[in-house]
């Protein structure tokens, strides 16, 4: 018997992208900027018969745009961490992705992932994705039976799960830039600065004087996928801002969602972090 | 620390002599040797915490294309009967024999020329096992009928633990007492008494680079490279090992990418150079990241201490009884037990005292050294019990501390009398940095504040031997040739700094000669801060010695008394032409007397003092339990620095280490089986983490003893450290917390306990 | 579609090409084929910093990247700093700090701290210590490699 052998494609368009990842086998795997897929890799975690490039095979899986009415933007799906980071037009429109950009992995990382990789990884621990639902993003998937554009919170299926049927490749997302909205997205780590969040939370909120006129709550990292927070939400929508409320918010999240107990704590305390550190971010951004 | 010494070499910063090849990526790492025809070895584990093999079959990966053979015992044992070492107990087999004893234990090897085939091949073994009970606390192990093994085997090296040998029925692979006055009738007299029981957790040095050996085995010859704190122990052991002569086991150690304690004794050597033994070839085996998690660790321990008081705030009595949970495999655990025991009553002068300390087989990965030897451990115990009392004496925990603190002079605990060791000095400085005499905001909101400190001592590995040579050469240049190995602390530099004072030449100029045990002279090894005094004076002596024989040779050569003539002219004048060396050689064992294995008294138990002390200021949110170290200060006792900036950094180094260890790093198992193992869920410490005011220094200090009045300083910020964080907190909250780590989840129990308890009285 | 392949590079400057198996990382080509031993593994993980090299002027984490992609691209690693035997100011700056210890991360920790400085030349220490989160010192030198980045700084007036 012989090693396994890992074939490499990078293939120059869509239809011999889908031919390559129809595999017999169905261990082909698509490949963005490599960097989850590596680590997944040499775990042996799994082991592909062939990574397919998503370098070149279309010019729409690149460039970030921000369309002619400036109501939102096009970012392709291989476009890096990095480039939005350093895109000047996007982190003064959506400041919120170059505050979450900070505490991101480290510029390494954010010089070789890609936005289409990080959303199809899946991992809840990640911090890009709740933030893109908390923008109402949405992401173009394209695949051999044709394009589809949803709600990129319906991605998620599970822990490094998605609802991408099999061929079905991340394209572009859309991420509105809505007038009006305090954003925030809050890394809880409970180990090291440096550690994957014990919750993430990726807030949106739209003020009417003292009223909350509509919000967006979205948990990650203590789930197995960015979930919304329909309890806490509810609470909060349409009413007046006060400490007491922002205290119910709190117990709403809390109790809305099941965590599961990890190294970075246990399921009760989470879910007391959960509470305080919504409570405290909406107080912010109400002020 | 400054540098006005009119001293030419001593007490100056000067740049590490590999500076340069450390900033251009060229040092010399074990890491990067390939040798021709060499084979690479990846390790097959168990997964199993304790279980007998049934059966292995590795006729699948033995079929895989490329590779060479796959090892299990029995082919180690078609060449070596009895494949087992260990330091002070022989009891690990190269790969496990008919029992996996935790899980993660290697129980075969894969070899290939390709190391991704070797590794592709691990996943075609399969073992069966009958699953034993298992276990993993020590203070259960202690009484458990379950036992890790039949029978203590003590190996021959340490001649004070031949008492064990043959023992059964017992996980306690040793019992150590100290006995100091009358325990029972002070506790009996006492105004007070309290009681506290402690616990730290299991935790990994993680060197950046990964454990590593190469062995070459070839015509009854053996030579090993490998990243080893220990080379002459290593020659030793693998000569036993393998019964050849110590001349026929060569061991050389270049640059070492971080030790910290955890590559000293036998490590990878014994499974590296049995393979290479079997199959005749170089082989070389590097750890991952995550499999140095099941190479060795720093012990969990239990820590139960008792101390009688009077009313005035004079401790008249204490009982240490510790339990140190030593994994599968004995390791050094034993010598640990020991030394870390017999100071674990801490820096206090304290008339009467008990101490037992226990040495506790589990089923979990194997304890060794790290850092401090068990120190950092007994301090977090001991100096977390004196806030506490003082707490409930309603006393200043630094006044509570300086109505007992131990004084030169006076007997600690073995009987040894405590000399040049600075520890009031050292806290006092620690409460100048906290403005200890001044009034503190704790704050009364959602965040509070909180300061602590603590001190520490430890006695350093006795008795040990270092032996150096000075080589002049025809043209006046010297060489080192020192076993200590450069692991990053700086011993090349601080060695050429002290031969260059002796020999009046620029440190810089000095060659140091790395260990290779065919070439350079015997050292015990490098670790417990032994080797600026014990190879520190061994190279002085070996420099006074080559000085003195030029001055020998310029008497024979007829020349006056003070004509100074550089070697370079001397030896030319003798031997005619540039030609010939001066050889000066040194040996150094410090003065040492044997504990009684009944009392653990003694005239001489170690030949200097560690001594740490620390302080800290935090900041808690009360409502989550999250809290910053707002403040950090080390001070610590290491005699005159000879390299003020490189002492400095070995300060603030190990400090951020124990940082680590206090906060963010814990192995974490289930049903043994460790959860955490790799960089991405154990969380060492990293640049955001270090303390934004973070204050590290020494004392102005000299010991005699050592030379030009050093001693050793790579562990003593590791002792104080987690008790001063922990009384900080313990300061903010309101209530001690009692186990390591301190995490955030720890501290909001801790507040949640002290409101349930408010509310209930 | 093959597991094999041809590849040309310059690596620190030179024209190079060397044969890849697709299973090779940027690591494995520096080292096996080149004895470029600055970049190194050990976490294997992209969190240590150990193993970073400069990928067409971006520094990536050398452990998780494929050589098979590095065709066309230009390669530069702490071997390629030093022009002959003067030290980059970034070489010098860590010796002058004392910013090491065992030595083994320092590679990685020079090469991103001459990414950081040329991206932002006078970074605060928040600046400093966010961006170099992905280096890991276990000797911990970091209040020295803070000092040397700092240094750099001041000099840049």
């Amino acid at each position: 018997m012989a090693m396994a052998d890992l074939d490499i494609h990078e293939p120059g368009d869509l239809a011999e992208a889908f031919c390559l990842l129809r595999a017999p086998d169905g261990a082909a795997r698509p490949m963005g900027g490599g960097t989850a897929l590596m680590l997944m890799m040499k775990a042996q975690l799994f082991k592909p018969s062939a990574l397919v490039s998503l370098a070149k095979v279309d010019p729409r899986f690149h460039g970030v745009e921000l369309s002619a009415d400036g109501a939102s933007f096009s970012i392709g799906a291989m476009t890096t961490f990095a480039e939005l980071e350093h895109h000047a037009d996007l982190c003064a429109r959506l400041p919120v992705i170059a505050q979450t950009m900070v505490t991101l992995a480290n510029p390494r990382v954010r010089n070789v992932a890609t936005i289409g990789g990080n959303l199809a990884h899946a991992d809840p621990h990640l911090d890009l994705p709740p933030v893109w639902a908390s923008l109402d993003a949405e992401v173009s998937v394209i695949g051999p039976q044709g394009e589809r554009r949803f709600p990129v919170i319906e991605l998620f299926a599970g822990y490094y799960e998605t609802t991408l049927q099999p061929g079905e490749l991340i394209m572009r997302l859309h991420a509105p830039v809505q007038q009006g909205w305090r954003r925030r997205y809050v890394k809880v780590t409970t180990r090291s600065a440096h550690d994957w969040p014990a919750i993430g939370i990726a807030i949106g909120l739209k003020m009417q004087g003292a009223r909350c006129e509509d919000l967006r709550l979205i948990l990650s990292a203590a789930t197995d996928r960015p979930t919304r927070l329909v309890a806490a939400e509810a609470v909060v929508r349409g009413q007046a801002i006060t400490d007491d409320l922002l205290a119910a918010a709190g117990k709403a999240a809390a109790s809305e969602v099941h965590i599961e107990t990890d190294s970075r704590g246990s399921s009760d305390y989470k879910a007391h972090l959960l509470s305080v550190h919504l409570k405290r971010a909406l107080h912010d951004l109400c002020e | 620390m400054s540098d006005l010494n009119p001293s030419p070499q001593i007490g100056r910063s000067i740049p590490r002599l590999e500076a340069r090849a450390k900033v251009t990526g060229r040092t010399e790492y074990v890491h990067h040797l390939r040798l021709p025809g060499m084979l690479h070895g990846k390790i097959f584990r168990s997964t199993m915490p304790h279980a007998l093999i049934r059966k292995i079959d590795v006729s699948a990966a033995a079929a895989l294309e490329g590779v060479y053979r796959v090892v299990t015992i029995d082919d180690i044992k078609t060449v070596l009967p009895h494949p087992y070492y260990g330091p002070a107990f022989h009891d690990q087999p190269v790969l496990a024999d008919g029992k996996v004893r935790f899980a993660g234990e290697p129980v075969a090897v894969v070899l290939a020329y390709d190391r991704k085939i070797a590794e592709e091949a691990l996943g075609l073994i399969e073992v069966e096992y009958e699953e034993l009970p298992a276990v993993f606390d020590e203070m259960e192990a202690a009484e458990s009928s379950t036992l890790v093994h039949d029978e203590l085997k003590p190996a021959a090296t340490f001649p004070d633990l031949q008492h064990l040998k043959g023992r059964r029925g017992t996980n306690i692979a040793l019992d150590y007492k100290l006995r100091r006055g009358d325990v029972d009738a002070a506790f009996a007299m006492a105004d007070h008494v309290f009681e506290h029981e402690f616990r730290t957790q299991q935790v990994m040095h993680i060197p950046m680079e990964p454990f590593v050996t190469v062995a070459d085995v070839v015509d009854g010859q053996a030579t090993i490279h490998t990243a080893s704190q220990g080379p002459s122990f290593v020659r030793i052991e693998m000569a036993r090992f393998l019964g050849l002569p110590e001349n026929k086991v060569r061991v050389k150690v270049p640059h070492l990418g971080g030790g910290f304690g955890g590559k000293l004794y036998i490590k990878l050597e014994a499974l590296v150079t049995s393979l290479s033994l079997l199959v005749g070839k170089p082989v070389k085996i590097s750890l991952t990241m995550e499999e140095q998690f099941f190479m060795v660790t720093r012990h969990p321990c239990t820590f139960k201490i008792k101390s009688a008081v009077t009313k005035d705030g004079k401790i008249t009595a204490r009982q240490c009884r510790i339990w140190w949970n030593g994994g599968a495999y004995a390791d050094i655990g034993p010598r640990v037990t020991q030394k870390a025991g017999f100071t674990s009553a801490g820096p206090y002068d304290i008339d009467n005292v008990w101490i037992d300390s226990y040495a506790v087989y589990t089923n979990r990965p194997p304890a060794g050294a790290l850092r401090g030897f068990g120190a950092p451990q007994t301090a977090w115990a001991y100096e977390c019990h004196m806030d506490m009392m003082a707490r409930e004496l309603g006393l200043d925990p630094a006044d509570f501390r300086r109505r007992n603190i131990l004084r030169n002079g006076r007997p600690q605990a073995s009987g040894t009398l405590l000399r040049d060791a600075d520890i009031e000095l050292s806290m006092d400085q620690v409460m100048g940095h906290l403005n200890w005499s001044k009034p503190f905001d704790h704050g009364n909101g959602a965040v509070r504040r909180g300061r602590g400190l603590a001190i520490g001592f430890k006695g350093i590995t006795a008795p040990t031997t270092s032996v150096a040579i000075v080589n002049l050469y025809g043209d006046g240049s010297c060489a080192l040739y020192i076993g200590t190995v450069d692991m990053g602390q700086g011993s090349d530099t601080v060695m050429a700094q002290i031969a260059g004072e002796v020999l009046n030449m620029d440190a810089a100029a000095i060659k140091v000669i790395h260990p290779d045990t065919d070439v350079t002279p015997y050292d015990m090894g490098t670790l417990g801060s032994r080797s600026t005094f014990h190879m520190g004076t061994a190279v002085r002596l070996a420099a006074e010695d080559a000085r003195n024989k030029i001055e020998e040779l310029a008497r024979d050569l007829g020349l006056p008394p003070g004509s100074n003539l550089p070697v370079a002219e001397l030896l030319r004048k003798k031997y005619g032409m540039q030609a010939g060396n001066i050889i000066g050689t040194g040996s150094f064992i410090p003065d040492y007397e044997k504990p009684d294995s009944e009392t653990g008294q003694s005239r001489m138990a170690t030949p200097f003092w560690g001594v740490g002390a620390s302080g800290a200021e935090v900041e808690v949110d009360m409502e989550t339990g999250q809290f910053t170290v707002t403040k950090l200060i080390n001070v610590a006792d290491i005699g005159v620095p000879i390299n003020p900036k490189l002492a400095k950094v070995q300060l603030s180094g190990a400090g951020i280490m124990q940082y680590g260890f206090t906060t963010t790093e814990n192995m974490i198992f289930q049903n043994g089986q460790l959860t955490n193992g790799s960089l991405a869920d154990y969380k060492i410490p990293s640049l955001l983490d270090m303390p934004r005011d973070f204050i590290n220094e020494a004392t102005q200090s000299r010991d005699p003893q050592g030379p030009f009045g050093a001693k050793g300083a790579g562990e003593s910020t590791t002792i104080a450290l987690s008790p001063a964080i922990g009384n900080a907190i313990a300061d903010a909250i309101g209530v001690h917390l009692l186990d390591l780590p301190i995490t955030p989840e720890t501290v909001y129990r801790a507040i949640q306990s002290v409101k349930s308890a408010k509310a209930g009285a | 579609m093959s597991t094999h392949r041809l590849i040309r590079f310059t690596l620190n400057g030179v024209p190079s090409k060397a044969m890849v198996s697709s299973q090779d990382t940027l690591i494995d080509l520096l080292q096996n084929q080149f004895d470029l031993k600055g970049a190194r593994e050990s976490c294997s993980q992209g969190l240590c910093g150990c193993c970073t090299v400069y990928l067409n002027d971006k520094a990536i984490s050398a452990c998780l990247s494929l050589a098979w992609f590095a065709d066309g691209a230009e390669i530069r690693t702490i071997e390629g700093l030093a022009q002959g035997e003067t030290l980059d100011p970034v070489q010098q700056a860590f010796i002058d700090a004392g910013a090491f210890q065992c030595g083994f991360c320092t590679s990685g920790f020079i090469m991103m701290t001459k990414k950081l400085l040329e991206e932002n030349p006078h970074p605060t220490e928040e600046e400093i210590r966010h961006y170099l989160v992905g280096n890991l010192c276990r000797c911990s030198a970091y209040p020295e490699i803070i000092d040397a980045v700092k240094a750099l700084s001041r000099r840049a007036g």
